[in-house]
């Protein structure tokens, strides 16, 4: 992992929820969604390996979980006001943001038990937690994001 | 067993397996699918299996025994129509195959689950699990297809709960035994009934065989080229 570029995603993230404050409702929706797509391609790796469809590399993995536990933070600062246009998310995300939130933060728990599960390296843990980051996700995508926009 | 009656013959063997193997990979997949998380993989491999079954098939309904062909089965709506009007009677009889109602059932079926299959290989749930065709298209298409797998899945689940209700409907109140003669091929029918042809089990293991391998080809050698 290049160290640069972790410390660029940490100092981001850090910065975030001050951001999303002011920010426009369009950048908002661009930037979950940017968050959420770079989440897919890199979760999407680790769940390869987790399937045996391409062989575990332990530093590709490791990097591919630090990034998808630090981009799971990302998304939450970013449903603000007026960002129910142009987008697959849900009116009902606004009417039920308690259970909303409860299942974004599981999803971001989920998320960041992954290095550590990749650099213990037991292959049964890391195909376990894979599993739980998926249904965290699939609990939003079940509920709160329309089928096509 | 009375003088009147005699075993006939209903439904061939590959038919029969054909039949239960797609009742379990269905309802499998209906709850892979529903799940998520590491049972998708389960949910591909499913689908494959249940595409490699609808190609066999739509095979034996051309060469397949008599009672398993889509010239037997598929009737205009006259033929429809007066059927659905016997059902009411007490006279009503249990015939050789699917009847005019029953025949549309499966035709409906089998398309129902072919676009199922299809669409799923187009599919990305953007969590982890990608159709092997996905990238092959647009995300526009993509879109499109995964949200027509989502919503077809219900409608097979509501086309399976009405079959199932039409086959107790002839269980309880015909008093028509409809489950033996798929488990087991054959009925208590009147002497007066007429045999019909079976198919060949070795044509179907071959026809099955030609499926799996374009299968094979379609989700595995063909999206890595």
């Amino acid at each position: 992992m290049k160290k640069s570029a972790i410390a660029a995603l940490v100092v981001a993230t850090v910065a975030l929820p001050a951001l999303s404050q002011q920010m426009k409702a369009e950048n908002q929706v661009k930037y979950r969604r940017a968050a959420y797509q770079l989440m897919n391609l890199n979760f999407g790796s680790l769940d390869a390996m987790a399937e045996n469809k391409k062989p575990f590399n332990k530093d590709e993995a490791a990097r591919n979980a630090e990034f998808v536990a630090l981009l799971a933070t990302v998304p939450k600062g970013f449903f603000g006001e007026g960002t129910d246009k142009d987008t697959r998310a849900k009116p009902e995300i606004w009417k039920n943001r308690p259970d909303f939130d409860a299942k974004m933060d599981k999803m971001v728990s989920e998320a960041q038990k992954l290095p550590a599960v990749v650099r213990a390296g037991d292959m049964g843990a890391f195909k376990k937690q894979v599993h739980d980051v998926n249904e965290a996700c699939k609990a939003c995508h079940d509920e709160y994001r329309a089928k096509q926009q | 067993m009375n003088a009147a009656t005699k075993r006939i013959r209903v439904w061939d063997l590959p038919t029969r397996i054909f039949h239960w193997t797609l009742a379990v990979l269905v309802a499998f997949s209906f709850a892979t699918g529903k799940a998520g998380g590491s049972w998708m993989d389960w949910h591909l491999k499913s689908g494959y299996a249940i595409l490699t079954l609808l190609a066999f098939r739509v095979a034996w309904g051309l060469v397949g025994g008599e009672t398993s062909r889509f010239a037997h089965f598929v009737r205009g709506p006259r033929a429809f129509l007066s059927f659905a009007g016997s059902l009411g009677r007490k006279a009503h009889r249990a015939t050789t195959g699917h009847n005019p109602m029953g025949g549309w059932m499966v035709v409906f079926l089998l398309v129902i689950l072919a676009a199922q299959a299809a669409t799923g290989l187009f599919s990305d749930d953007e969590i982890s699990t990608t159709g092997p065709l996905a990238e092959k298209v647009s995300n526009a298409v993509v879109a499109k297809m995964s949200s027509f797998h989502y919503y077809n899945g219900w409608t097979i689940a509501a086309a399976v709960a009405l079959h199932v209700i039409a086959v107790a409907f002839y269980q309880i109140a015909l008093k028509i035994d409809l489950v033996r003669p798929m488990v087991f091929g054959w009925r208590e029918a009147p002497a007066s009934d007429g045999e019909t042809a079976m198919g060949s089990t070795v044509l179907a293991a071959i026809l099955l065989a030609v499926a799996a391998g374009a299968v094979y080809w379609l989700v595995v050698v063909f999206p890595k080229g």
